[in-house]
């Protein structure tokens, strides 16, 4: 009877969102006074930048992508934080079949490119699709990889926290010469160069492979966490 | 130079990717880093606050793009108090918990002081962005170290209330994103100030669900009623200063959001009476569940809920005189609940169950804190000398002067049962004999803690006996809050007198 009563008004306030939500006209054309022009404009009169998503996460909204890069840190702490065992031996992972000799070699040939294409794409954060945290998660997934692969492999704990820290601190450093130079935290400072090429659109480029660095190395801990826990 | 808003934020987020590293140096330093940030946060916050008041509000863009297009922090009078209150408390929680793990275990104690600094900051980043969308993303980090510092003793009581508070801060966060989805969606923009301005613009539908998604989201965090269930658990599980950095700062955080979004955002006249309906059922439950409670962390914490109740029927009221009284409540709770938890955890320090029934008896033997416990105490149920005393007259004015009889009643009969409560824990503190198999051993509060409970007594005192102290401060907070087109015009001239 419960069930059934929740279903229901699950399904009555189901609906009506629905019919609510139908009527939003997500995806079209709707305002012409928004913000959208003028980050259209900008991005490539003023920033120099190809991609207008990355100007926008980067740029306009920068203050938020630092925020974001935060959260992810601190859900990866908080995680750690979690599993964290009094005398913290990383112990050995509970491995129900060895992996196959295709799965080994076949990823040894696969890491070194995972990293190729994970580097290229948040260092063309400005100019293609994709940036920082797409190209870290690539990365992560190169050592996911590596990680089911070899029973053995091992990554330093230590290497990942200062990479993740260094990038982290830079972001806000890059973001405080800004204020500095600007009088606003995170304006840029530096020349934005030739739109479509790589040295362009200033302090951007540079945030963005610090997020790619801090993503990467923050998916790679938690991967590597999670897979050793064992109790 | 003072510095500017934007350092609130900027500073500790910077000390949270430098303290792995210092840690690696020298242990102590996280430990003082944290409280170095914090006080900078403090004293930075008083000076912004004398300065606003001095010439008026402080909005400032970031990235060099201005207001509708980037993102801007609004330092008001309003949001400036509120940033120094939040201040305040993460610095008194921070110098109470100072050793807290020292000698015993390095790791954890990192992770606490990083998570506590956070908690600090995101709440400020909170109450001062003038964004929905950056507001969103304060809420998440102001979340994910409230959910970290709930499985702090990676016990399986804490472990559950974590789960509970991550469950139900997941769904609020789902929420809010839907909410900013749809007005972005009608008036494309996410500038509070646009949209203020823009609001009657919109669909009145779209309207109404907007904002029934922005109060479910938020209220989570600020302990509306049905949306609560978390906080009693998270309050008692969370290491004990915790629970008072979440009365103190988290809640306040929260309850501002809500009141921006229906004082300033939204133009819907039903939504103050929706405030004090919700308002007094929250006040009615929570107190009248307190009165059941056995553990005295769970009655402190539902008497948290229920004061936050009481400050939505002060909003609700919405006239000059409610909203004063509001703040009143808003700034008498950060003092004086803190006070009840740091010195409520020390009674309970050595006891596992901590339950109420144990602290018989332990006036004689740490007389210090159990008197502060009982000044807490007086405080929170208004007798007269204390702070309570005027925030809670203030608002039986406000509600009297609009001839809310029942908000009267309900208010009176609500602050007996509350009597009721806090002094039969008094009662057996003092008057109750100690006994050696049920009471507790006794434990002595360290230095720094002391000093911590004392700085929150000398304000309870401070504002009990001279309110003047305070009251100029929130008559001119008020008005800030109600000015709607000053705020929309203080917002958006910065934006238009410095396009390029």
């Amino acid at each position: 009877m419960r069930k059934f009563l929740v279903i229901l008004i699950l399904a009555v306030l189901g609906f009506y969102l629905f019919e609510a939500f139908s009527g939003l006209g997500l995806g079209f054309p709707r305002f012409e006074h928004g913000v959208k022009d003028y980050y259209l404009d900008k991005t490539v009169s003023e920033l120099h930048v190809a991609n207008t998503v990355t100007s926008i996460v980067v740029s306009f909204r920068g203050f938020d992508t630092l925020g974001e890069v935060t959260v992810l840190f601190l859900a990866v702490s908080a995680l750690g934080s979690v599993l964290y065992k009094r005398r913290h031996d990383v112990g050995s992972r509970s491995i129900l079949f060895a992996s196959s000799g295709i799965v080994r070699s076949g990823s040894k040939l696969l890491f070194p490119a995972i990293i190729l294409l994970g580097v290229y794409i948040f260092i063309h954060g400005h100019l293609t699709p994709g940036g920082g945290f797409q190209g870290g998660a690539i990365i992560a997934t190169g050592f996911l990889l590596m990680l089911l692969a070899y029973e053995n492999f091992r990554v330093s704990h230590h290497v990942l926290s200062y990479v993740e820290s260094l990038a982290g601190i830079i972001f806000v450093v890059i973001g405080l010469l800004g204020f500095i130079d600007g009088g606003t935290f995170l304006q840029n400072f530096l020349p934005s160069g030739i739109l479509n090429e790589l040295f362009s659109g200033g302090v951007i480029g540079i945030i963005y492979v610090m997020v790619g660095f801090k993503v990467a190395a923050e998916l790679t801990g938690l991967i590597y966490s999670v897979l050793h826990e064992k109790d | 130079m003072v510095g500017s808003p934007v350092l609130l934020i900027a500073v500790p987020l910077l000390a949270a990717f430098v303290i792995p590293l210092i840690g690696m140096i020298w242990k102590e330093l996280v430990r003082i880093v944290p409280g170095l940030v914090l006080a900078y946060m403090l004293v930075l916050s008083v000076t912004l606050l004398v300065e606003v008041n001095q010439n008026g509000t402080i909005v400032e863009t970031i990235a060099g793009w201005k207001a509708p297009w980037g993102i801007n922090l609004v330092y008001s009078n309003l949001t400036g108090l509120l940033a120094t209150i939040i201040t305040t408390l993460g610095f008194l929680v921070w110098m109470f918990s100072y050793r807290f793990k020292r000698n015993v275990d390095f790791e954890p104690a990192k992770k606490y002081f990083i998570f506590l600094m956070m908690l600090v900051a995101g709440a400020t980043g909170i109450v001062i962005t003038g964004d929905i969308f950056n507001q969103f993303v304060f809420i998440e980090i102001t979340g994910i170290s409230a959910y970290a510092l709930t499985a702090f003793y990676t016990g399986r009581n804490s472990a559950e209330a974590a789960f509970k508070y991550l469950m139900m801060g997941s769904l609020a966060s789902s929420f809010l994103l839907i909410a900013i989805a749809i007005i972005y969606s009608q008036l494309g923009t996410l500038n509070m100030a646009e949209i203020a301005s823009k609001m009657h613009t919109m669909d009145p539908v779209f309207k109404v669900i907007a904002l029934i998604f922005f109060i479910t989201g938020i209220g989570i965090e600020a302990e509306i009623f049905p949306l609560n269930g978390w906080a009693p658990d998270a309050y008692t599980e969370a290491p004990g200063p915790i629970g008072a950095a979440f009365a103190g700062v988290v809640v306040k955080a929260g309850i501002y959001a809500v009141i921006r979004m229906v004082f300033t955002l939204f133009d819907i006249p039903a939504a103050h009476d929706f405030l004090i309906t919700i308002g007094l059922i929250t006040l009615i439950v929570a107190e009248s569940t307190a009165l059941r409670q056995e553990k005295l962390k769970r009655m402190l914490a539902y008497s948290s809920i229920g004061q936050m109740g009481l400050v939505l029927v002060a909003f609700g009221i919405g006239t000059h005189a409610g909203v004063f009284a509001a703040l009143f409540l808003m700034l008498n709770h950060a003092v004086i609940k803190p006070l009840l938890f740091f010195s409520g955890s020390y009674l309970v320090f050595n006891s596992k169950e901590k339950r109420i029934s144990e602290v018989n008896g332990l006036g004689k033997f740490m007389p210090y804190t159990a008197g502060l416990f009982a000044l807490g105490s007086f405080a929170i149920v208004g007798l007269p000398p204390f702070a309570g005393f005027w925030s809670k007259l203030s608002v039986l004015t406000a509600a009297a002067d609009e001839g809310l009889l029942l908000v009267i009643a309900l208010v009176l009969i609500v602050s007996v049962i509350e009597i009721v409560y806090y002094f039969r824990v008094v009662n057996r503190i003092f008057f109750q004999e100690y006994n050696k198999e049920e009471s507790v051993v006794p434990h002595k509060p360290r230095f720094n803690a002391i000093i911590a409970m004392t700085v929150l007594a000398i304000l309870i005192l401070v504002i009990g006996f001279y309110p003047d102290a305070v009251t100029g401060m929130l008559h001119s907070a008020s008005s800030d809050l109600l000015d709607k087109s000053g705020y929309i015009d203080n917002v958006l001239q910065v934006g238009q007198s410095l396009i390029r």
